[in-house]
């Protein structure tokens, strides 16, 4: 076994620098790192730029604590438990923080070429929308399509040259540099096995020059290769493990536990203002870490959330009201 | 089966009520149907336990083929993966999506214009707006590839609007780009052209639209609207020539599969109070 990859929440924030391009596992409000983002936002992070095939809860964190300068992507908000992303909707309009608009299907395939290394996806998606007015290409009004990183265009056009399917649209590669996952196992040695539906999470590993797992568990790598068909990430795509249990709360995580809707709509209801957010930051965020936010939570909410094993979701959890 | 056609009366339905079962109907049995968040999971799982028994529900987050037993809360939930075909990831969804599989898709949406062009990314200008939204996850990938859109949507006179702030999602007639000249849908989707949106079900009536023309008509007006009304209610002229009459009303069939089997939580539809 090579060195030990493993590293400690603290750590992990140290990693992604100021300025980073930084993508996630998950999908809206399920396996979201929540433990290292709040550690981000602890650290004081500055100019992150997003690049995610949809954001979520963990991204109207980073915003609403002033740690996000561009978020490339195609949907935020919480889903039943808050029906926008107001943290960035304020950002928006007081012009603090660039949006870059997508379709889903674009972003998926854009993680997909910088995961083959392909320059470029090719779809034909979204024709005919404004995604893909000129005039909102607005990485290119702010100077910064670089060519390094960042690709020279927003989007081009083809006709297809094989078939005469007619036109498709090029984007180009979303080359992150970190991707931070929240996964339920990891191996010593870096391999993942994601259970449940993995959304995006493949492409992202792939795509990022760092990846960094957190799971709910680092298991013996020996475990994991028994039944290799079941993995999802080769060890060596890894560059960094951390044990985090209910690391990803409050968004959820198949087969080990929901949703904190509760939390969630809390957050959303009590974030629409700056003030308000940076309350609610002082109350779960700053002066803890991950233990002291769990003690917070407390036994009885955690253990509404826990999955049956049989179902992969809670039995127990109030998911109206 | 004597209760299938037992229909139920005003008291004892609400108006999401109506609307999941407008939206159920729009299923025909063994399609593949791509499910958005919220009531449009009901509509399908509604359609599943009713006369669709055999249509295949696809979750964007990537579980196929899919029989949950209990409503998920969105498309990523740990519910979504019970009785899945496959287990996958967005990779796989939108590539069935665009391999031209997919029958049916259910959307949600802020505004609509008369071509059926759908936005939920901003309100007011793009470049200076009065209120960013949530953004368009799958809806412009969902609904561009798919063989029929339903989208379901709130209906107010500002909703139902000659131009949209930002088209998220592609009607009928759309723009060229990088020109930006108006055509009609056909010309720009090429080989992937399969239809467009097919219905949007409003608070007020039922719309569906002409294929040539990409204009919408009146389809059926939900009981106590009339036609008149809901042209007042639409900022362009809406084509009130084709109206087939009244909605139909929920069975209590369906009122019992989606009050006591499918969302008993009340997450997305709430329950009548009587009386």
């Amino acid at each position: 076994m090579s060195a030990s990859k493993r590293i400690t929440v603290q750590e992990a924030a140290e990693i992604i620098k100021d300025d980073s391009i930084l993508t996630f596992s998950g999908f809206t409000i399920w396996r979201r790192p929540f433990a290292v983002v709040y550690e981000l936002i602890r650290q004081k992070r500055k100019g992150l730029h997003l690049i995610e095939v949809n954001g979520g809860s963990h991204s109207e964190f980073l915003v609403g604590a002033g740690c996000v300068a561009i978020w490339e992507s195609c949907w935020i908000g919480h889903e039943l438990y808050g029906k926008y992303g107001a943290n960035l909707s304020r950002k928006v309009k007081n012009k603090e923080i660039i949006v870059e608009d997508y379709s889903h299907m674009e972003l998926e395939f854009r993680f997909a070429a910088a995961a083959a290394g392909a320059p470029f996806s090719v779809t034909q998606t979204a024709l005919g929308t404004d995604i893909h007015n000129p005039e909102y290409d607005m990485l290119g009004r702010a100077g910064l399509r670089d060519g390094q990183r960042i690709g020279k265009q927003k989007y081009q056009f083809i006709d297809d040259p094989f078939f005469g399917a007619g036109q498709q649209v090029l984007c180009p590669a979303a080359k992150v540099a970190i991707a931070l996952m929240a996964v339920q196992q990891v191996g010593e040695e870096g391999t993942v096995r994601v259970a449940g539906q993995y959304y995006a999470d493949p492409e992202v590993a792939r795509a990022a020059d760092t990846t960094i797992v957190m799971a709910e568990e680092i298991v013996p790598e020996e475990y994991l290769r028994r039944e290799a068909d079941r993995n999802s990430v080769p060890s060596f795509e890894v560059d960094y493990i951390l044990e985090c249990p209910f690391g990803a709360h409050p968004s959820g995580m198949f087969g080990r536990y929901d949703v904190d809707g509760a939390f969630l709509k809390d957050f959303y209801t009590n974030t629409r203002t700056q003030e308000g957010f940076d309350a609610f930051a002082k109350e779960w965020i700053h002066g803890h870490d991950h233990m002291s936010y769990l003690e917070k939570l407390g036994w009885p909410r955690m253990l509404t959330l826990r999955a049956n094993t049989a179902l992969n979701y809670s039995t127990n959890v109030k998911r109206g009201q | 089966m004597s209760m299938k056609k037992d229909y139920a009366s005003p008291d004892e339905y609400g108006l999401a009520d109506l609307l999941c079962c407008a939206a159920a109907r729009d299923v025909r049995d063994n399609e593949v149907v791509f499910a958005g968040t919220g009531l449009p999971m009901v509509a399908i799982m509604l359609a599943q336990k009713t006369h669709a028994p055999n249509l295949k529900l696809i979750f964007e987050a990537g579980s196929i083929g899919a029989l949950p037993l209990e409503l998920p809360t969105s498309v990523g939930d740990a519910r979504c993966e019970v009785g899945a075909s496959v287990s996958s990831g967005l990779h796989d969804t939108f590539s069935i999506a665009q391999r031209g599989e997919v029958d049916l898709g259910y959307l949600g949406g802020a505004e609509v214009d008369e071509y059926g062009n759908v936005n939920c990314t901003v309100i007011g200008d793009y470049l200076d707006p009065d209120l960013r939204l949530t953004g368009s996850g799958g809806s412009p990938d969902i609904n561009s590839f798919a063989k029929r859109t339903v989208f379901i949507m709130l209906h107010e006179k500002r909703r139902f609007t000659t131009n949209v702030s930002y088209i998220t999602s592609p009607g009928w007639r759309l723009k060229k780009w990088p020109g930006g000249e108006w055509v009609h849908r056909r010309e720009l989707y090429g080989s992937a052209f399969r239809g467009g949106p097919s219905a949007v079900i409003s608070t007020a009536g039922v719309f569906r639209f002409d294929e040539e023309t990409g204009r919408m008509y009146l389809d059926t007006c939900h009981p106590g609207h009339s036609p008149n009304e809901i042209n007042d209610l639409c900022q362009f002229e809406l084509d009130i020539s084709r109206v087939n009459g009244e909605t139909v009303p929920p069975t209590r069939e369906d009122l019992h599969f989606i009050h006591d089997v499918l969302d008993p939580e009340q997450l997305f539809i709430p329950k009548v109070k009587k009386g």
